[in-house]
């Protein structure tokens, strides 16, 4: 993360936690990122059982409810399947903000650290 | 183990560095000054940077540990959440008189369909080739109480997991201090020398 070229500026304490907060949001954001992935399969997963309920007349659906698919009357299964896409819809949009302000608060702490340390820190993806 | 605060975010002015240890894992210490922490520690520049770099490999086993802690929860949460589900969907048909009909996995491939009449009890797997019987409100408050569990162990493994890397980041940032300290000296040596 550090250039050794010998210059001068000192790291106090302050310095070190704001390393530190800016190396945990980073972490925070990379997961985020992996969260975000899966919840926008999901989404789409969802959203294709959807429509695929629309297009199939059957009465009696088979819904997957952990290892195994239990037969259901199709009305019920619209209901949990609506519940279900709310949910997703939901999550994702909590996981899209909370990495909005992972990314201020970033760009706030490299203003900083680059603002005191100029070339001796590197706080860029490699 | 005794147990130190969880608060490694923000220290006291009294102590600036924050916890000594968290769970077992060693807090490193803040230099706050090179040339007295080399001084003080009566290292050589060398002895110095090695002692720092077999740290932060200590550190690194120590990840790795945690972060196949975390995954091993990770998955554990959504299994218990799914097991809730079919207690609760048992226990939803358990009134109407109707029977579940599910389709089942026999081997892979092979699927087959099961009744099920009136469920006023399920099984639960516990783990060391252990079965055990519950009606369906006993496994509904085990499951829950299990998913709670996981959950409040995830959250300290998470902590933990930060901790951990703060103390990497420290020890990260104090050895390119130990080093451009070393390359300042040197320089400054043969700028006297040259002069």
């Amino acid at each position: 993360m550090q250039q050794g070229d010998g210059s001068e500026a000192q790291v106090t304490w302050e310095d070190q936690q704001n390393i530190n907060r800016f190396g945990r949001l980073n972490n925070r954001f990379h997961e985020l990122e992996d969260e975000i992935k899966l919840a926008k399969e999901s989404n789409e997963s969802l959203e294709d059982a959807s429509n695929e309920l629309i297009l199939s007349d059957e009465d009696v659906v088979r819904f997957q409810i952990g290892e195994v698919f239990a037969h259901m009357p199709r009305e019920e299964v619209e209901i949990r399947l609506e519940k279900m896409k709310e949910d997703a819809s939901k999550d994702l949009e909590r996981l899209e903000e909370e990495k909005e302000s992972v990314l201020a608060q970033m760009a706030e702490l490299k203003k900083i650290l680059y603002g005191k340390f100029k070339d001796s820190i590197n706080l860029e993806e490699d | 183990m005794a147990a130190a605060s969880a608060s490694s975010s923000s220290p006291s002015p009294s102590s600036p560095q924050g916890v000594a240890e968290r769970r077992g894992i060693p807090a490193a210490s803040f230099v706050e000054d090179v040339e007295t922490y080399l001084k003080q520690s009566g290292l050589d520049v060398n002895s110095s940077l090695a002692f720092l770099q077999e740290r932060l490999q200590q550190y690194k086993i120590v990840e790795m540990k945690l972060l196949a802690q975390q995954r091993d929860l990770q998955a554990k949460i959504p299994d218990i959440e799914k097991c809730l589900d079919i207690v609760a969907t048992l226990q939803a048909k358990k009134g109407s008189g109707e029977a579940l009909i599910a389709d089942f996995e026999v081997s892979e491939g092979i699927y087959s369909r099961a009744r099920i009449e009136d469920a006023d009890s399920v099984c639960l797997w516990l783990g060391a080739n252990v079965m055990l019987e519950y009606s369906c409100e006993e496994a509904d408050a085990l499951l829950k109480k299990n998913l709670e569990n996981a959950k409040a162990s995830l959250e300290v493994l998470v902590a933990d997991l930060q901790f951990l890397r703060d103390q990497v980041t420290i020890t990260q940032v104090t050895i390119a201090r130990v080093y451009n300290w070393d390359v300042h000296q040197r320089r400054t040596k043969q700028a006297t020398k040259e002069t």
